[in-house]
């Protein structure tokens, strides 16, 4: 294939997956290396600080529970403050997770291979955090289990009708859904690490959650199909639960809240913000574990193609927001608008706008999108303006259609210690992953490479390599 | 093996076949045309006739946009699969540029709907000192504005649809698989640029031409709903292009095989999905807030006999459809495909004659005028898409990543 476009500065097909010279080998050894080798000073002191912070967010929370709700911003109109908004940004932040591993992985993109795992780990960490919120904004926690309709004497019944009573059943679902695929995927891996293991810790510890896999063609067999189904079940899931979350807003009558191009803006907004996180994470931690031959700037120009095309839509979205509210003559939703973009929030409007629509343009460069630095600063914005936009949309609320009981809502102290705790326990979660468990999928990068082509001609001819996006459909 | 001129077929439209059809859209131009203007002109003697004059500026605004969808949709899938570097869809990329180049005849179309302008879109005359939420968006809803978007919207797709099939014919004779690729890069270039125009044009296309029929009512969501409609019926198109073109070999299997065949049902499938998801979201929030500001469009659609035709909707256009191509065995059965496709271009009709129709009839009440617009206009389209399937090579030939679409299944 090379000799198609030899002369070309850019080839017209995609380059390979992989990159440096690696063999099937070469890759175990880099991925497994980073779990076997000793531990390392760095990764103790991240460890430490990620967890003195989630300490933070464990302290904030006994005192939550102690003292009740009051502790927080919380007043009249704005009866939903920093928890709605921190619980809907998490859950966002999952969803690139899902995308990844379930949407990308029907749609065939092969490249999804090197960073579908880490970004798995990332949604179920991201789910965890975001399952905080709603549970400790009950005000009594010891009667959080009202939330699930179980069978009672008193005959008391969550309310049906409510989306939030649909999100804990769309959020519990997704998490159990994004934990098993996360599982299956891992168990070829974990007995590789089996097999490897020097200790009888690591030996006992891998060989039990690898289920006895032995690599037989039945075990892949059945493995495939379940991969599969577990695709196609979790493809839905990556719609509904922002879906569903974007229903606790626009149920309702409130103007602001209720329009209908909520479920898609939000699933859109979900991806954007999820695909950010995963840039957060993965610039600098292809960098300290040495994973650059499989995180390559080919992954990360894509990523930054789907933020330029999410944060667009999202864009869309607003745009449609506001052309409405105006065209519908409502002078409810007129105002709702008008008060979001020049009322006493504004300053957090022009920080969604700009974090979330202007920031990512600078994506429509190549040269902007390949390079790190400006990569990893732009996903800090876009995380940054998507918290911003549910701030934005749960402020909504601070001037409701009684003039009298208009307030301003201001955090607490303790509104800002639990939301950055709430990082400290992702961030302990992820970090004990990375040196854990294999933070790439070392299986199915191998079913990438060209060497996996049945008709690959062997390293003597690797020059064919170069094209492996096409190469198993040319080589007869 | 990996060379880019080892495509020998010679892609043409077989004369006999091109014949045939030929004389099928011209008689369906003329039966339909004339049976429809005569109609239509019918009405202008007054009398009971008069409503023989409305009637054909409603069925003519439902066949000239499921048609205008159509090409719509062709462009949005040339814009794709070069926005999205795709290859596997190479092969089916001539027909989409082909039902693009519909643009200026559709564009026609609508010229015969300026002469009863203010029968369909009834805020024409409305007077804004008398209807307060009119009066908010008057500048926007006003003869000479909408004009001028209709006239913007028409010109931006027909110049898009001619860039893209202009570098794809071009491209048809490049000596060397470098001077091919030269073509691909040119057109990937305005790809983004493209998508982003043609997304908000398709949006206020929409809220022009459909929303705008009932003046007072609004959704935020009303350009995804049309989107979601046109890419079900341009994949519903391009299965049933492929099946003619393959049949009259003009394109061997070889060619269009049936993995692509099965990627374009795949891709139906999913859309089908997406539909519902966006129509089913627009119509619940709706239904659960229950703002009489909104649910007035729903009310109207849910008495006096539309209520059957939002239930077979439902049906057909996503529990049907769902469970039927959700199974690969149909996917690949180029006979089962067909025939979903067919139906699902049917269902497109009807969605849309459920936006339109009731803002004439308050009661459901079929017309034979529905069937003449839709026999005339559809011949027409079919007469523009056969003169451009004639003109050049039905399969972008000398496209480098026509190799791997044509060796291509995902089983």
């Amino acid at each position: 294939m090379s000799d198609t476009s030899p002369h070309n500065k850019e080839s017209i097909f995609p380059p390979p997956f992989v990159a440096g010279k690696h063999d099937f080998h070469s890759i175990t050894e880099a991925i497994c290396g980073v779990v076997e080798k000793p531990l390392n000073i760095n990764w103790i002191l991240a460890l430490g600080v990620a967890g003195t912070v989630m300490a933070m967010l464990f302290a904030s929370i006994g005192y939550l529970f102690w003292e009740g709700t009051g502790i927080w911003g919380l007043n009249n109109p704005v009866g939903w403050g920093w928890a709605i908004v921190n619980f809907v940004f998490w859950v966002g932040i999952g969803h690139a997770g899902t995308l990844i591993s379930a949407v990308l992985f029907l749609f065939r993109q092969k490249w999804r291979t090197a960073i579908n795992r880490f970004a798995e780990a990332m949604t179920i960490f991201a789910v965890i955090c975001a399952l905080v919120f709603p549970g400790i904004h009950v005000g009594r926690v010891w009667a959080a289990y009202w939330m699930l309709p179980i069978p009672n004497q008193m005959a008391m019944w969550p309310n049906f009708r409510s989306p939030l009573l649909w999100d804990v059943f769309a959020v519990s679902t997704y998490f159990t859904v994004s934990l098993l695929f996360w599982y299956v995927g891992l168990v070829p891996d974990l007995a590789t690490l089996r097999d490897r293991a020097k200790s009888k810790l690591a030996f006992w510890s891998y060989g039990l959650f690898s289920l006895g896999w032995r690599g037989a063609n039945r075990h892949w067999q059945n493995y495939e199909r379940a991969y599969m189904l577990l695709a196609a079940l979790a493809t839905p899931l990556v719609l509904s639960v922002h879906t569903i979350v974007s229903f606790d807003f626009a149920v309702s009558v409130l103007p602001g809240w209720h329009t209908t191009i909520f479920p898609p803006y939000f699933v859109a907004g979900a991806i954007f913000s999820g695909f950010a996180m995963v840039l957060t994470l993965a610039v600098p931690s292809r960098k300290l574990f040495g994973l650059e031959d499989f995180i390559t700037i080919r992954h990360i120009e894509n990523m930054n193609k789907i933020i330029l095309v999410t944060g667009t839509l999202v864009g869309y979205a607003y745009a449609m927001e506001f052309f409405i509210a105006w065209y519908s003559g409502s002078p409810y939703e007129g105002f709702a608008f008008i008060n979001r973009a020049f009322g006493p929030y504004w300053w957090a409007y022009l920080a969604m706008v700009s974090c979330n629509v202007i920031s990512p343009q600078f994506f429509w460069s190549k040269k902007m999108r390949t390079n790190l630095t400006v990569t990893f600063i732009l996903s800090i914005f876009v995380n940054i303006g998507m918290w911003f936009e549910r701030f934005v949309i749960t402020m909504t609320l601070h001037r409701d259609f009684l003039p009298s009981s208009w307030d301003y809502y201001a955090p607490t102290v303790y509104d800002m210690s639990t939301f950055l705790g709430s990082f400290g326990l992702f961030f302990t979660l992820f970090i004990l992953f990375l040196k854990f468990l294999p933070a790439v999928a070392i299986s199915e990068v191998k079913g990438v490479m060209p060497q996996a082509d049945p008709h690959w001609e062997g390293y003597a001819h690797a020059h064919h390599a170069v094209s492996n996006a096409v190469s198993n459909k040319e080589a007869h | 093996m990996g060379h880019a001129n080892t495509f020998n077929e010679d892609a043409k439209l077989p004369e006999a076949a091109a014949k045939r059809a030929q004389t099928i859209a011209l008689a369906c131009a003329v039966v339909g045309l004339g049976a429809s203007f005569g109609g239509g002109l019918l009405g202008l003697f007054g009398g009971d006739a008069k409503e023989l004059h409305h009637q054909f500026y409603f069925s003519w605004l439902t066949a000239f946009f499921f048609f205008t969808t159509l090409s719509l949709g062709g462009l949005f899938f040339t814009i794709l699969h070069h926005l999205v570097r795709a290859s596997w869809s190479t092969g089916l990329r001539r027909i989409a540029e082909n039902l693009a180049m519909n643009i200026p005849l559709m564009a026609a179309c609508a010229l015969v709907l300026s002469m009863g302008f203010g029968d369909v879109y009834h805020w024409t005359h409305i007077d804004p000192a008398k209807d307060p939420i009119f009066a908010v968006k008057e500048p926007y809803l006003n003869v000479g504005f909408f004009t001028i978007r209709a006239v913007v919207f028409f010109a931006l797709w027909a110049v898009l649809a001619f860039f893209f099939r202009k570098n794809s014919v071009a491209q048809d004779g490049a000596q060397s698989a470098e001077s091919a690729s030269a073509f691909n890069f040119k057109m990937r270039r305005l790809a983004p640029l493209s998508m982003l125009a043609f997304a908000l044009s398709l949006t206020f296309f929409s809220f022009d031409w459909l929303m705008s029929l009932d003046p007072h009512w609004f959704s935020t969501m009303f350009g995804v709903y049309v989107f979601a409609g046109t890419v079900v019926a341009l994949f519903a198109t391009l299965i049933l292009s492929v099946l003619w073109l393959t049949r009259n070999n003009a394109v061997s299997t070889d060619t269009l095989t049936i993995g692509v065949f099965h990627d374009a049902g795949k891709l139906m499938f999913g859309f089908t999905v997406f539909w519902t998801y966006i129509t089913f979201s627009q119509y619940y929030l709706i239904w659960y807030a229950n703002i009489p500001e909104e649910t007035g469009w729903f009310m109207h659609r849910a008495q006096g006999g539309w209520e059957h035709v939002g239930l077979l909707i439902a049906v057909g256009h996503f529990i049907l459809p769902f469970w039927t191509i959700m199974s690969r065995h149909v996917k690949r059965n180029r006979f089962m495909l067909g025939l979903v496709a067919g139906w699902m271009l049917f269902m497109h009709f009807v969605d849309l004659y459920f936006v339109i129709m009731p803002t004439h009839h308050h009661h459901l009440h079929l017309h034979w005028l529905d069937l003449t617009t839709f026999v005339g206009v559809g011949g027409v389209f079919l007469m523009g898409f056969l003169f451009w399937c004639k003109r050049d090579a039905l399969v972008a030939r000398k496209d480098p990543q026509l190799t791997a679409s044509t060796g291509y299944d995902n089983v």
